[in-house]
């Protein structure tokens, strides 16, 4: 039916939609302002994409935004909807760079420990709201939600007195350095461009194998499709839920130590909400259907955007705040796909059968 | 003429919904259009009623050639309908639901009082009552039916559409339903009735015209037919007569002791039910749905927990285990609704095939990782032994018609090969081929000693197929049939709250 075949449609392709009307939106923009929006255009993805320093800086950016991204997406679909990938992201760096600073052994496999530290602090930071809800019918979606503010001012707290960095001027809320040793390998002291990259790309191909083969990865489809069917299954749902929301908390820790780690070296005052890596993840695991290769995908293309708008700033002079509007405009069109996938959502729920009959009647 | 519908061809890509079909309806007169799920009944209607453009052909009304783009083009001349799926809001009064679209005012205000008016005069006119101030969620489903026939009794319009109106209703509203459209011809308006229940069409329609694979079969005055013509017609070959073989029945695989659920509105949503299950028999239990059984099989399947009583399946005490221990020890089931429990409509149909099999065979699943080409493999067997019709094993759920959604959660549950099957509405909604087939599929299950315990609200399925019945009323056990003893009247009495010994 008609209706049927739009929803479709627009369900397959939203994405581009999306991205394009963003894009145009953003010429438009461009236009007003009296630049030329295809040279600008060509530049901004030429530098992101084809320019090898700035490739590298996309890159290193996208990092935490595909894995805080697929983070997002193990949840959701489970019908578990997490937002507090950032707290879980702040706690998790937070509790990795406490121990690669007060570890005494400074070594490569301590990176290992400080990762695990993490992803450990992360989970738990995760199923603290899964437990309220389980124990108390907290809502999941608001209590993630609101700890992301709590969990901010406490791991800001941190840098701010018991480890702040006394070195140098002693004005910036940082902890110091991790030790040499403990960082990922950099090709050029010049660039950002380090190893965790590669390491993140391989998580995330892994996650994706893990969710499309493994037990886990049926159960929690299964849970998230259809909640009833999967307890009519002998699906133990209460399981599902701690463990996904625990794997979601341990990758937002993952990917805050693979910032730290790669990137930063040390833990910054409000690094992971200033940067909001979390939100463009969320966005780009929204665009991509919750397929985490397709996440990974355009994380990379949302860095690229950023780091095009960084680059136009400089050479074209165009404020940066450019690439804002563009990732912006599409976040609407893709909200505007999400209303569809919850109007999807709503009929799935009505235990009417008889409706669904005369839908799908005439295939 | 009243309507005549001429030529109509509608296509959905390669599909051919209607293929130049011709209907005509004359003043006063009950057509029933009768057709298999998918024959292009309710695509017509759809037409008819403005919903649907078409392709070509032309619609008469009165002589005149008309195009509706809208249902309100319908209504305005004169056509209402009544849908499948109502379209009431459920916190809002009967009459606030029937006058909506044509509010009585006062000034800019909605004028309640003029509108409980209305609706009275409305339902003493066609001697259809209602409380007008009862709110719809209050109401059975069967009120809610006659609220949607009084919302488009309220357009006044004379020409009537009923899409598939008795396959949500109970059977004694049923006969309330089948007597109300025959009050509405005698109030002079001409009525379409889509259904798939011949004995409904001989019950009182006029006319019988027959589609099947989109196109008119035959039309006829009912008094030249005959429910097996009909059903000849409708399916396209004959339906063989069954008879089921005597079966001695084995040691008992289901034993239900004295099990008690109160709702928490202090509702007794079972009590005391006492049933038992053994090998080799098909229990079926009869009841006007909303009765306990829902309760029950939920109950045994592990969905709900009970307050007291005891289960016992296949020798172990599942009283409230866990779905899937209740699962492990020996019972399969096909749920109530296909698509709220059944299934997951947006999953592909391997993954909807291997629920709960992936967890007791080890080629699905090794080590906590799918096997995927078994998986492919044996979703394959289970979609062509039980002759679900699909395109490929990785399409979704959602793009099978009702039938073959069905063919499939009973083959699945069918393959988990358990001693107790619970077969739960199994045919509820779907057309007679595929029910020929399920009923089919079930005996051959006992055949093979295992039991089944069936529920459903079609009385005859429930007689056809049981070895012994049981008869639910307001959560209690009200009697017992033999196969020989049960007789459609004294199942029917005992569903209504009689006693077995009463005097009939």
């Amino acid at each position: 039916m008609t209706m049927k075949c739009n929803r479709k449609f627009v369900t397959v392709a939203s994405p581009f939609f999306a991205i394009l009307i963003g894009l145009t939106f953003g010429a438009a923009v461009m236009i007003a302002v009296g630049t030329n929006p295809f040279s600008a255009y060509r530049q901004m993805f030429s530098k992101s994409f084809f320019d090898i320093y700035y490739l590298g800086q996309t890159l290193v950016k996208s990092a935490p935004i595909m894995l805080s991204g697929v983070a997002a997406a193990i949840a959701w679909r489970a019908g578990y909807i997490n937002l507090g990938m950032q707290g879980q992201m702040c706690v998790g760096g937070l509790c990795a760079t406490l121990v690669a600073l007060f570890f005494p052994v400074k070594s490569w496999w301590v990176t290992i420990l400080c990762f695990c530290v993490g992803m450990t602090a992360g989970a738990i930071w995760a199923l603290i709201p899964t437990y309220l809800d389980y124990k108390f019918d907290v809502s999941i979606i608001i209590c993630t939600l609101m700890m992301n503010y709590a969990t901010n001012f406490l791991t800001d707290y941190f840098v701010s007195a018991p480890i702040k960095d006394t070195a140098g001027d002693g004005l910036a809320m940082q902890s110091p350095q991790i030790a040499e040793a403990l960082r990922f390998y950099r090709f050029s002291p010049k660039n950002a461009m380090n190893t965790s990259v590669f390491l993140s790309i391989a998580v995330v191909i892994l996650i994706a194998i893990f969710l499309k083969k493994s037990k886990f990865g049926y159960e929690s489809k299964m849970t998230g499709l259809n909640r009833e069917f999967a307890r009519y299954g002998g699906i133990k749902s209460t399981k599902i839920m701690f463990m996904t929301m625990a794997l979601s908390g341990a990758l937002c820790g993952f990917a805050a130590c693979i910032e730290i780690f790669g990137a930063r070296y040390r833990y910054v005052n409000a690094m992971f909400t200033s940067t909001s890596y979390s939100w463009t993840g969320l966005m780009a695991m929204l665009i991509a259907d919750y397929n985490p290769i397709m996440t990974m995908v355009y994380s990379i293309f949302l860095a690229g955007l950023a780091i095009g708008g960084q680059a136009l700033q400089r050479s074209v002079g165009l404020p940066m705040q450019i690439s804002d509007i563009i990732q912006c405009s599409i976040t609407l069109f893709v909200s505007i796909k999400l209303l569809f996938n919850f109007q999807k959502l709503k009929i799935n729920k009505k235990p009417n059968h008889l409706e669904r009959d005369e839908e799908v009647e005439h295939e | 003429m009243l309507i005549e519908m001429k030529n109509i061809t509608k296509r959905y890509g390669s599909l051919v919904a209607n293929d130049n079909v011709s209907i005509t309806l004359k003043k006063g007169e009950i057509l029933a259009i009768v057709g298999e799920n998918g024959a292009g009944k309710s695509t017509l209607m759809k037409i008819l009623y403005g919903l649907e453009s078409y392709d070509s052909g032309e619609i008469l009304i009165n002589g005149k050639p008309v195009r509706f783009s809208s249902p309100y083009d319908a209504i305005k001349n004169s056509i209402g309908m009544v849908q499948q799926h109502f379209m009431l809001f459920p916190p809002f009064s009967a009459a606030e639901n029937i006058v909506y679209g044509n509010e009585p005012r006062r000034g800019i205000f909605f004028d309640k009082k003029e509108a409980y008016r209305l609706v009275e005069e409305l339902c003493r006119k066609y001697n259809l009552y209602i409380d007008p101030k009862i709110k719809v969620k209050d109401c059975s489903v069967g009120l809610q039916q006659r609220i949607e026939i009084l919302k488009v009794l309220f357009q006044q319009v004379d020409i009537i559409i009923f899409d598939e109106p008795s396959a949500v209703l109970a059977p004694q509203e049923i006969d309330n339903f089948l007597q109300t459209v025959l009050d509405l011809k005698k109030a002079g308006k001409s009525i379409i009735l889509i259904t798939h229940k011949l004995n409904e069409v001989m019950a009182v329609a006029d006319y019988v015209t027959v589609m099947r694979n989109g196109k008119v079969v035959k039309k006829m005055p009912k008094h030249e037919t005959s429910i097996e013509e009909l059903s000849y017609l409708m399916v396209g070959h004959h339906l063989e007569e069954r008879e089921i073989e005597e079966i001695e029945p084995e040691e008992e695989i289901l034993a239900v002791s004295n099990l008690t659920k109160t709702s928490p509105d202090g509702v007794k949503l079972l009590d005391d039910v006492n049933i038992s299950v053994r090998r080799g028999e098909i229990v079926g239990i009869a009841g006007v749905s909303g009765n306990g059984q829902s309760e029950l099989i939920q109950c045994i399947s592990g969905l709900e927990h009970a307050d007291s009583g005891k289960i016992v399946l296949n020798g172990i005490d599942v009283t409230n285990a866990s779905v899937s221990a209740i699962r492990e020890a020996g019972c399969a089931c096909i749920p109530e609704d296909r698509y709220y429990w059944g299934s997951a409509a947006e999953a592909s149909l391997e993954e909807n095939c291997i629920m709960y099999h992936y967890q007791r065979k080890s080629e699905l699943m090794k080590n906590g990782f799918l096997n995927s080409r078994n998986v492919s493999l044996f979703s394959e067997t289970i979609l062509k032994d039980f002759d679900v019709k699909h395109t490929s094993s990785s399409q979704s759920m959602k793009d099978l018609s009702g039938g073959n959604a069905q063919k499939l959660i009973v083959g699945r549950e069918y393959m988990q090969n358990t001693p107790l099957l619970i077969a739960a509405e199994p045919t509820r909604g779907i057309d007679i081929g595929a029910i020929e087939y399920i009923h089919g599929r079930l005996l051959e299950k006992r055949q093979k000693k295992d039991a089944i315990l069936l529920i459903s609200s079609e009385l005859s399925e429930i007689i056809e197929l049981s070895d012994r019945i049981y008869v639910m009323c307001s959560g209690r056990i009200n009697g017992e049939f033999s196969r020989d003893e049960a007789t459609r009247e004294k199942i029917g009495y005992l569903m209504m709250g009689g006693k077995n010994d009463d005097e009939m």
